[in-house]
């Protein structure tokens, strides 16, 4: 059989996310942020107006080198809503996940187009049924709904069934139905 | 001997001077190049792509709306019809992310069960690739005819297992529906060999035809780093020279345990992203062989699961290597028997996402097979 093949990056998270929390705090002392963990990553929470300085910093700084966009995902939470991003490191094995608190309604985040390409469809995706507007997308219309349908289908109050597409989700009566 | 064209003739066709009109080809949505309901639209000069401008949402069917309004267990159904050609993996990484924020363990014999189930998927999903790649290039039926054999078999294993082909529905949250017939084993490796031999055929047909060869060598190549930029992930990511598999980088279940290789191309092209399919395939029956010697006995289901599933507050990103990249799922949980949240990101949405820098710049015939190379579900772009 052949030999066991060598990868050129690590396997497994290397830094435990305690530390890996700590370098970002040391690494990026101007952005102010809030530590915490999900079941799965470091989470780091930052205000959307300070969020381009903190994804420049992580893709730039040497020791932490996020080369590699994987996801943004919008929560509604009613009163406020949220953007969830995921990140990886090639060069370190390193995850993290970045939560950006804004208010509810269209609210206004930097797009990250311009530092990871990867961001385009997410973006339009998160813009389309949350109603996040990325301020900078080079072209944020909509992507999976119809290119005219101004609604946000993802947010708790759209209706699961029964909703009256035509006038918008303002307007309609119906609540959920299932 | 006189040449045609004339290279007289060509360089006057190649006059800068000359003015040209560029022309909008529309191809898609129901066109059977772009492998399901995919439109794109052409600007084209000539034979030339200049600008191309992808259409989804045509299958959109509300994956994550309806997740969120379904209990933890009736999702399920949904999930599995994301990559339809993989159902197994799909349901796997649905219940792998569902684990991890209730904290619900899995049986050993369940772990290895799912990886066998899995890795037949990707094996499925494969030959699926490499018939209507085939197909693509120009070989019209005769890779398609190999590959639908193997593929047969495989559905009727699944069939034999949980009662049907393409949506099982048989990984559950906790382990697997129920245990596998008395004779898989024998079944299985039958099944395996068979695949080994259905490989060889396909592998002479396709990797052995110099006509095959020279069309897909050296056409749109891309770099490593360019490819991480675009969030491209899976054979296509692989196929530029990085050995990355979230089996390896972040192992999940028992992969850990498993020996196999990650095979990579050189350079990026048509051609490495075929060939590195190619091999996986035969990495993936060499991972079943393993697991059908290493797995233990015992139950299947966790015994102790709750009648209904109720999580508190918990989120989590999971990552599963599906059979076209990173398959994540972002689950969050605030209490109650259905997710708050579940978000699908879906491998072949964020390889389709670079399709327009691909294309741009090659001929007309050739997005056609750039398209194919990509080798996008649409189940699964437009969830």
């Amino acid at each position: 059989m052949t030999q066991e093949q060598t990868l050129p990056y690590p396997v497994g998270q290397q830094v435990p996310n305690a530390s890996l929390g700590a370098m970002i705090q040391r690494l990026l002392p101007k952005v102010p942020v809030e530590i915490g963990e999900t079941k799965t990553d470091l989470d780091v929470t930052v205000a959307p107006e300070h969020l381009f300085a903190l994804v420049q910093g992580l893709r730039d700084a040497k020791d932490l080198k996020f080369d590699f966009l994987r996801n943004i995902t919008g929560v509604d939470l009613v009163e406020s809503m949220a953007l969830k991003y995921a990140f990886y490191s090639f060069t370190h094995g390193h995850a993290l996940q970045v939560t950006v608190p804004t208010e509810a309604g269209h609210p206004h985040v930097p797009s990250l187009v311009s530092l990871y390409p990867a961001a385009d469809w997410h973006e339009r995706e998160a813009h389309e049924m949350f109603g996040f507007v990325f301020d900078g997308h080079p072209n944020l219309k909509n992507l999976l709904l119809e290119e005219d349908l101004h609604i946000h289908p993802l947010l708790k109050a759209h209706p699961l069934q029964k909703a009256d597409i035509k006038q918008g989700i303002e307007d309609s009566s119906a609540g959920f139905t299932f | 001997m006189t040449r045609w064209p004339e290279p007289a003739l060509v360089s006057k066709l190649e006059d800068p001077s000359l003015n040209t009109v560029d022309m909008t080809v529309n191809i898609g949505p129901q066109h059977p190049a772009t492998h399901g309901v995919f439109r794109m639209v052409l600007t084209i000069d000539g034979e030339m792509v200049v600008d191309c401008e992808p259409y989804i949402g045509y299958l959109h069917r509300g994956l994550e709306k309806l997740s969120e309004n379904n209990d933890y267990r009736q999702a399920m159904g949904y999930w599995d019809r994301t990559d339809y050609l993989a159902g197994m993996a799909c349901e796997a990484a649905y219940c792998y992310a569902v684990e991890k924020i209730s904290g619900v363990t899995v049986p050993e014999r369940a772990e290895y069960i799912r990886v066998i189930m899995a890795e037949l998927s990707r094996i499925n999903s494969h030959f699926m690739f490499l018939g209507a790649f085939g197909a693509d290039v120009g070989s019209f039926g005769t890779s398609f005819v190999y590959a639908w054999r193997e593929r047969e078999r495989i559905y009727d294993f699944f069939e034999e297992v949980a009662g049907d082909r393409m949506f099982p529905t048989y990984i559950k949250i906790g382990g697997v529906a129920m245990d596998l017939p008395d004779n898989f084993e024998s079944r299985v490796r039958w099944l395996l060999g068979s695949i080994n031999q259905g490989l060889e055929d396909l592998d002479g047909l396709l990797t052995g035809n110099e006509i095959f060869v020279e069309r897909c060598r050296d056409l749109a190549p891309m770099t490593a780093e360019r490819a991480i930029a675009l969030g491209i992930t899976g054979p296509v990511l692989r196929a530029t020279g990085i050995p990355w598999d979230i089996r390896k980088a972040e192992p999940y279940g028992v992969y850990d345990r498993l020996k196999f290789d990650i095979p990579v191309g050189r350079q990026g092209d048509i051609f490495d992203r075929f060939f590195v399919r190619l091999s996986e395939m035969y990495q993936s029956t060499r991972i079943i062989e393993q697991c059908l010697d290493q797995m233990p006995g015992g139950l299947v289901l966790n015994p102790d699961l709750p009648k209904t599933l109720r999580i508190d507050n918990a989120e989590a990103y999971f990552r599963y290597e599906g059979t076209k990249g990173e398959y994540g799922v972002y689950a969050m949980a605030r209490g109650g028997n259905k997710p708050y949240r579940m978000k699908l990101r879906s491998p072949s949405f964020c390889n389709l996402s670079a399709l327009r820098e691909m294309v741009v710049g090659t001929y007309v015939a050739d997005a056609i097979i750039i398209l194919g190379s990509l080798d996008i579900v649409l189940g699964e772009v437009d969830k």
